[in-house]
């Protein structure tokens, strides 16, 4: 009789301890899918890389470009980022053929003034711009990601000017897990 | 008789261990090969390398030649019987990774310039690495 309580306890316990194996197992499962079918982030990166680039379009050895100037003064024509050898159209997705990825803003100001920019170039799709105010504060990986960084160049004449620089790369799809 | 009935349940007990046991072994077996399938697959590989590429050539300047190791991709793609010279693929802006048959990954690039990608066959200390070249910009 006793024996067979036994028996009877040992066939209780080994359901629960299998029923714990498989529990633990799935939990490692799951969370090796999730971490392994999360897609690399680049977008930050790239948003740098955008704003190098721009930087090196703009100004280059610590002197605006002198195409920006007309007259002695700078006053950029509206399409000058076109001139940057950037190419906006992201074809590696069907979505994307029709809806460009990017946005850029590049903004100078007078050394004088640093509220207020004299002039301010922006190519791309502005869409994705609302997503940074909104990141302002806290970052959402499916918006938008936007990086921004400012440094200091000089005109012929010597002159500074504060330029920043604003590189948004959207392609979510791609790297965020939707 | 009762010597008979002592061994029978020493016996039970044995097997039942030996088979809690084994299964355990065969748990263990496939979590470890399903962890190690996932972080050496040939879809995360080419994820990375595309991506990796892409990066490159975005900071890249005409007339620059970059060197990326792909030794655990050409591996990879050696055993899926793709060939080296097929693994990454330029196509206007677009860089594709392909390391197996039944799947690829292709990643866009916004620096307007004409770049290739080529195994560099120079040397046997350099077999594993693939060259990206910035020729021109468009």
């Amino acid at each position: 009789m006793k024996i067979t309580k036994n028996k009877r306890g040992d066939k209780i316990l080994s359901v629960y301890w299998f029923a714990i194996i498989i529990i633990v197992a799935g939990g490692i499962f799951g969370m090796v899918y999730v971490f392994y079918s999360t897609p690399y982030d680049t977008r930050q990166v790239e948003a740098r890389l955008l704003i190098n680039n721009l930087a090196d379009c703009v100004s280059y050895d610590g002197q605006i470009n002198s195409d920006l100037f007309s007259g002695g003064t700078l006053n950029p024509s509206e399409n000058y980022l076109s001139k940057c050898h950037l190419t906006l159209n992201s074809g590696d997705l069907e979505a994307w053929k029709n809806n460009e990825q990017y946005y850029m803003e590049v903004k100078f100001y007078k050394i004088s003034d640093l509220s207020n920019p004299i002039s301010t170039l922006k190519d791309g799709n502005n869409n994705w711009l609302p997503g940074c105010s909104v990141q302002a504060e806290k970052k959402i990986s499916n918006l938008a990601q936007c990086v921004e960084r400012s440094f200091y160049s000089l005109d012929a004449l010597g002159n500074q000017y504060l330029i920043k620089i604003l590189g948004v790369v959207a392609k979510s799809e791609k790297n965020v897990k939707m | 008789m009762k010597k008979r009935a002592v061994r029978d349940k020493n016996g039970v007990i044995l097997i039942d261990n030996i088979v809690f046991i084994v299964l355990d072994l065969i748990f263990l077996a496939i979590l470890v090969l399903f962890l190690y399938k996932q972080g050496s697959g040939a879809v995360m590989m080419e994820q990375a390398y595309a991506k990796n590429a892409v990066l490159l050539i975005d900071a890249g300047k005409p007339g620059m030649l970059m060197k990326l190791n792909m030794a655990d991709a050409i591996a990879i793609a050696a055993g899926n019987g793709i060939s080296k010279e097929n693994i990454i693929k330029i196509n206007g802006n677009v860089v594709t990774v392909k390391l197996s048959d039944k799947s690829s990954y292709s990643y866009s690039f916004f620096n307007n310039v004409d770049a290739s990608a080529y195994p560099d066959v120079q040397a046997e200390d350099t077999k594993d690495n693939y060259i990206i070249k910035i020729n021109k910009y468009n």
